[in-house]
């Protein structure tokens, strides 16, 4: 042990290794948490956890491991199963129809943006042998001020997990029925790099109520490939054509999870899935965004399926070769509103079969509301 | 929509320098607490982006070793560290090779020292810091820290020289408590807060 700090830096555990890629999801979450962690809730010195409401799409702080955790429904049945079966409609037709509901919708803004979601999660638990799989479910709901300097607000609760299926609660009861359960987060599809163990309880949490900082322009709220504030969500343009160039402004030639390069096209799909889904444009730019999705070749339509939450609508989706597997992002739509009901991120083919089961929904996010509104939380 | 300057610097900082973070606040004080560190480091940065120097390592990493001090105890920090190297130091059973176990001792060797010497070596021997990079960040001088490298150098040779071979191996989760009962470590006292402050 001639020279102990050579020794020392050779035993740097590989996991600490500075060069090591942060995963993009949790770059996109950690720097739009920073810029928009306000001066009064920054550097205080307490345990703190404000997830600004960017952030909702991803649910939560297990944002980091969206992408390898999924929901639970396999690919195509929901719980009540599908409705409809029939032909499936191609993607550009139910694109299109979503496009004509949105563009006929009110174009009133008011003082909040309210939005209510539900996100789950999955995960593998338990020890090797018995493993078996656990959904976690989180509720967000915020009011994003449409006039700078009003504040910010948002609520969130825990809501729980519980094992997936029936096999699955069969071998939670074999564990003895635990009430919480420990899961290590990989960073990215794929990645070795596990991220810090997370201790899920079975049972629901408080209500955590976060009043955030006031909205300046300037502060990035949302996220389009980048961090934009509500005034250039409101500004963006109507027109398929150039809405797709503004947004294509920001590729870097990188998919928005990581996990290696993904096609412009895939880039696209998810930045243009997030706008419909969370984002306040303007019905105008709505549509444009369902119209521009119609114009995309690798977006295939799935049929009508039902949500998570049960209700049908017609599903569309792109299928991304990752390390993992191949992930099928898949969005639902109610084609009579031109609304988004759910996006689900399912494991079509998992590898090693470390995955979970083929078909899998790692993660989902329903949207229960998005609606503008003059009145704050009660 | 354009990205201003400062966000463009603030990016290409949060792109050098996160991981250097994170590990950072890994190896001072646990996986557990990583992640809020990072959050709160950044945050920090981004508020006082005009005070950022560049290169912004060393200032980042005294912003994360502010946040660590004053958001975990030092009783808290030691508990989730030791919890740390029981994870690193963990492994099956059995012949490894001679390297590996000489790195593992040195690991076990490191934990047994105080937090103001672990965090002085870490910051040399991980993060590559240069001594005068590594004294910005704990708020020293330069020739103070050379000085005090020197003698954490010295108790980590001491410690791994004298620490047992392979007791303890594959055990995660030791207390330091159990580790400092070992024949041969170093006690486990309680300066670490001081010698932190």
């Amino acid at each position: 042990m001639n020279d102990v700090l050579r020794t020392l830096s050779e035993a740097r555990p590989d996991e600490l290794n500075p060069d090591a890629p942060v995963g993009h999801d949790v770059r996109r979450m950690e720097l739009a948490r920073a810029m928009t962690a306000g001066d009064d809730t920054a550097a205080r010195g307490k345990r703190r956890r404000v997830r600004p409401v960017w952030a909702l799409g991803l649910a939560g702080a297990v944002a980091a491991g969206a992408l390898v955790a999924v929901t639970v429904i396999p690919a195509g049945t929901g719980p009540a199963g599908d409705p409809g079966g029939g032909q499936a409609v191609d993607a550009k037709t139910v694109l299109l129809a979503a496009a004509e509901r949105a563009d006929g919708q009110p174009d009133t803004v008011r003082a909040y943006w309210y939005r209510v979601l539900v996100a789950s999660h999955t995960h593998t638990v338990g020890s090797a042998g018995a493993r078996y799989t656990i959904v976690t479910r989180e509720r967000e709901e915020s009011w994003m001020p449409s006039e700078p300097g009003v504040k910010a607000w948002s609520r969130h609760r825990y809501l729980g997990a519980k094992p997936a299926t029936e096999a699955d609660a069969e071998a939670w009861r074999r564990a003895g029925s635990p009430r919480r359960f420990e899961v290590a987060l990989p960073i990215a599809p794929g990645s070795k790099i596990a991220k810090p163990r997370t201790v899920f309880e079975a049972g629901a949490g408080p209500v955590r109520s976060v009043r955030g900082t006031p909205m300046v322009d300037g502060n990035k709220i949302y996220w389009i490939g980048h961090n934009v504030t509500m005034r250039e969500v409101q500004s963006l343009p109507a027109d398929p054509e150039r809405l797709k160039a503004e947004l294509m402004r920001w590729y870097d030639g990188r998919g928005t999870e990581g996990g290696g390069p993904a096609r412009a096209e895939m880039w696209l799909y998810n930045v243009a899935q997030g706008l419909v889904m969370e984002l306040p444009v303007r019905p105008r730019v709505r549509a444009a965004a369902f119209r521009m999705l119609a114009g995309l070749p690798s977006v295939k339509s799935l049929g009508r399926v039902r949500d998570p939450r049960g209700r049908a609508g017609d599903a569309v989706a792109v299928d991304r070769k990752t390390p993992g597997g191949v992930v099928r992002h898949r969005m639902i739509i109610d084609s009579s509103t031109g609304t988004a009901l759910a996006t689900e991120n399912i494991m079509l083919n998992p590898k090693d079969g470390k995955g979970g089961p083929a078909g899998r929904a790692m993660s989902s996010v329903v949207t229960l509301t998005a609606e503008w509104t003059d009145s704050g939380p009660r | 929509m354009r990205v201003t300057p400062d966000e463009k610097r603030f990016t290409a900082i949060y792109d050098a320098c996160r991981q250097h973070v994170w590990a950072y606040a890994v190896s001072r004080a646990g996986r557990q607490v990583a992640d809020e560190v990072v959050s709160e480091t950044f945050a920090v940065a981004w508020r006082r982006l005009a005070d950022v120097p560049d290169p912004a390592l060393p200032w980042l990493l005294g912003v994360a070793r502010n946040v660590l001090r004053d958001s975990h105890r030092a009783d808290v920090r030691r508990e989730s560290f030791a919890y740390e190297v029981g994870r690193w130091t963990a492994r099956p059973a059995g012949d490894i090779a001679e390297d590996v176990a000489e790195r593992l001792a040195v690991l076990r060797a490191m934990a047994t020292l105080p937090e103001g010497d672990r965090e002085i070596l870490i910051l040399v021997a991980w993060h590559g810091l240069a001594p005068r990079d590594a004294a910005k960040v704990v708020g020293c001088s330069p020739a103070a820290l050379r000085v005090r490298l020197h003698r954490a150098r010295r108790r980590l040779l001491r410690a791994a020289d004298t620490a047992p071979g392979e007791t303890g191996q594959g055990e995660t989760g030791q207390r330091e408590k159990q580790q400092g009962a070992r024949p041969g470590t170093r006690p486990q006292v309680g300066i670490i807060g001081e010698e932190m402050s």
